[in-house]
């Protein structure tokens, strides 16, 4: 292995540089510098994800008969460390990264036909369906039913935790087909189309006052089960599939770094003699130092829509642990600059402050929305027990 | 396939047994066990295939030393082949590689490097010959070492390093044990005569080579570290799924299996921050002393959670000395305080990552002009 990047690849990274300087506007800058939940508004992002299908690159990661780039794994790590550098938004994940991949996978030419045109325009917007009331952590327990009637299933229950549900047109859901056997062995995979009457989408907001999060009802809806992605009863395999996607498919070292270096700048504005603060900043680069080097390598495993395995979750229990201390350390960095706090979103729209002030006010809404991070997309306890199967053997 | 011979020999020549027989010498090391790394190449493996080396680098290094970890050797590979021949390999003239790599490389000589200054050492010039006075403090493997490599100032100001016979006039050692079993000693110089071509090399400043000759050995001793973490990980992991309490191993009980896991993962960044280091030591200075003092602070920090975690999992046998765990915890602890504190390297590294320039930079590297 070697650290050291080819003249191709700097090339390449310099391409990249280009690109973002037109594709990341002053304002789209602002307005994801001022994002204190997960991911961009969907209408930040769709800017951004208009000039990566101008330059064919809105769905990188994918095979390139499907619209991806082919990029070498180096090549898609250099394109994420340059766009969170350039702070790009953090665009359509549920469809590029997370269903679109299941579709490639385990969709029929037909389906492949009717989904993957909107993913890769960036005009469909995708939501999960998977958490339920009395299903987190033991997702398998889910109760939503899907009940056949004809070429469609009638669909009640509940789902939450839907990331951007209300500002989705399309969702990917697991629905329960069967109640025979074993709990998994009656999950199918489901696409719907949000729009679908019966279906009603109530808002959560979060400790740090964002709207990400909602409530959906599902009260006697049609979907035809030619949005079934696999067979009936198999969605399982499908479901954790995706799951991998979702906790380690991403490259993070670049979105972490930058949020690490934004936290080194405001530390030497704010309190550059604070050894307390300069002794934990340092072990925050050391603990990032490592995690990167440990995506650097396994990211061949990423390449092109492969599985990344047991690692994924690794990574997602690192990496979230790391958003939450990096987000941690900023508020303990800014004294009782923490206390203050504008309730209205998006903050690029209620705030007009010089930058330093409203990247002070960004920081207590992200400390206390980070603390999902180790919740989200399979608990931390989850990730730990997954991988006390997958690396002890116990 | 170093790895794998490494793993082989080791396996089968280098028990526990054999390390607690080595350890409780006189000397601290098995001098046949020695010879049997001449005769595999380990002692030439850094240097070039011109001095009679292996050809090796810093990677192959650290695969060595990570198997070297995982079974306990002691042997004086470190201050002898990596610090001792590696300064020789940096600063030395033709000749000075010829009269000290060639003995080193077939186990017939062996080194140590005194540079921790405990007053300042300098040398001063007398007719053809120096006077080297000063002394120096925690010098690894000095009791074993036929020369000792002692760095000074030199009359010009830079800083110089010299070939010194253990048994100079002048030259008085106070031997002593570390924690870990290694033989190491403090050393007082007081008008140690040498001759001219005791000086490695031809009188340029030695600063830097020191430096980048410390940093390899820090990246050595730290893939050690990572393969003492390893063997730790592994033996608890073993050790809970044969005990059993209250009708059932103790790898049954969710807390204890959550415990290893995260030991588990504390091992594998510890990997990922040498392999960094290992892969930063040809880089430029400033990536290197981010990649070498982070790995150090990072490793110093996890090795000891997973060596408290280690001994407290396998309940009292833990803390005797009666299993290997304990060698081990020991290793690590030296491993911390070894060449700079987990604290001193974090502050090191705190220094450099001020720049937002470098705290901002990933890990891949742009090619040096």
């Amino acid at each position: 292995m070697d650290l050291t990047l080819s003249p191709d690849d700097i090339k390449f990274r310099d391409e990249v540089r280009a690109f973002l300087k037109d594709a990341v506007p002053p304002d789209m800058r602002r307005a994801q510098a001022l994002t204190t939940g997960f991911a961009s508004e969907p209408e930040v992002a769709l800017g951004f994800h208009k000039a990566l299908v101008k330059k064919g690159w809105s769905v990188s990661s994918w095979p390139k008969e499907y619209g991806g780039t082919g990029w070498t794994p180096v090549q898609a790590y250099i394109f994420e460390t340059e766009c969170a550098r350039a702070g790009a938004p953090v665009y359509n994940g549920a469809g590029q990264r997370m269903v679109g991949p299941v579709i490639l996978k385990y969709g029929t030419e037909e389906q492949k036909k009717k989904y993957l045109p909107g993913i890769i325009s960036g005009d469909d917007h995708w939501a999960q369906g998977y958490s339920e009331p009395g299903s987190g952590s033991d997702l398998a327990s889910l109760k939503t039913r899907a009940v056949s009637d004809g070429d469609d299933y009638i669909v009640n229950g509940q789902k939450i935790w839907t990331t951007f549900g209300h500002k989705s047109n399309r969702m990917f859901a697991l629905v329960r087909t069967s109640t025979e056997g074993k709990k998994q062995d009656g999950i199918s995979f489901l696409l719907l189309e949000m729009n679908t009457p019966g279906i009603t989408v109530r808002p959560i907001h979060g400790n740090g006052g964002d709207h990400e999060f909602n409530e959906v009802f599902f009260d006697n809806v049609r979907v035809p089960k030619s949005g079934r992605i696999g067979e009936e009863n198999k969605g399982w395999e499908v479901a954790k599939y995706l799951l991998e996607f979702e906790r380690g498919g991403a490259l993070q070292a670049g979105r972490v770094r930058a949020q690490f270096t934004k936290l080194a700048k405001a530390v030497q504005a704010r309190c550059p003699d604070d050894p307390d603060i300069l002794h934990r900043l340092a072990a925050l680069g050391t603990d990032l130092d490592a995690m990167e080097m440990i995506d650097i390598s396994v990211l061949s495993a990423l390449q092109s829509g492969a599985n990344p395995g047991p690692v994924s979750s690794l990574l997602k229990l690192r990496w979230s642990q790391l958003r939450q201390d990096i987000s941690e350390l900023a508020v303990d960095a800014i004294g009782a600059d923490a206390l203050k706090f504008v309730p209205e979103r998006p903050l690029f729209e209620s705030l007009q402050l010089p930058e330093d002030e409203e990247e002070t006010l960004t920081q207590t809404p992200r400390y206390l929305n980070y603390r999902a991070y180790t919740i989200l997309g399979g608990t931390s306890e989850i990730q730990t027990g997954i991988l006390a199967k997958a690396m002890l053997g116990l | 396939m170093l790895r794998e011979t490494a793993e082989r020999f080791l396996a089968d020549k280098y028990d526990y047994r054999a390390f607690r027989k080595s350890v409780d010498s006189d000397i601290g090391y098995a001098p046949d066990m020695w010879s049997a790394f001449a005769e595999m190449g380990w002692l030439g493996l850094p240097f070039a295939e011109d001095d009679g080396g292996m050809g090796g680098g810093a990677v192959e290094i650290a695969i060595l030393m990570e198997c070297f970890g995982k079974a306990l050797v002691i042997e004086p590979y470190l201050a002898s082949v990596v610090l001792g021949g590696g300064l020789v390999a940096a600063l030395g003239t033709p000749e000075q590689k010829q009269e000290l790599l060639a003995p080193l490389i077939e186990g017939r000589l062996k080194l140590a490097f005194a540079h921790e200054d405990r007053t300042p050492t300098t040398a001063a010039a007398r007719g053809g010959d120096y006077l080297l006075s000063g002394s120096k403090a925690t010098v690894l493997s000095a009791p074993v070492a036929d020369r000792i490599l002692v760095s000074a100032a030199l009359p010009s100001g830079a800083n110089g390093v010299f070939v010194v016979p253990a048994d100079a006039a002048g030259l008085v050692l106070k031997p002593y044990r570390s924690v870990d079993g290694n033989r190491l000693a403090d050393i007082e110089l007081a008008d140690v005569t040498v001759p001219g071509d005791a000086l490695l090399g031809s009188g340029g400043d030695a600063t830097a080579s020191i430096q980048g000759v410390i940093d390899r050995a820090i990246a050595a001793i730290s893939s050690d570290a990572v393969g003492a973490t390893a063997a730790m990980v592994k033996q608890t992991v073993e050790y809970t799924r044969t005990r059993v309490q209250f009708g059932q191993p103790l790898s049954k009980f969710q807390v204890l299996a959550h415990r290893m896991v995260h030991m588990r993962v504390a091992e594998e960044e510890a990997r990922a921050s040498c392999l960094l280091a290992t892969l930063s030591l040809d880089g430029k200075p400033a990536q290197r002393t981010r990649a070498v003092s982070g790995a150090k602070a990072k490793i110093g920090r996890n090795a000891r959670f997973v060596a408290q975690n280690a001994i407290q999992t396998h309940g009292a046998i833990g803390t005797t000395e009666e299993l290997p765990l304990g060698a081990y915890a020991k290793r690590l602890m030296a491993y911390e305080i070894m060449f700079g504190s987990t604290r001193e390297h974090l502050r090191r590294y705190g220094a450099l990552i001020a720049d937002p320039a470098l705290a901002g930079a990933g890990l891949l590297l742009e090619p040096s002009v």
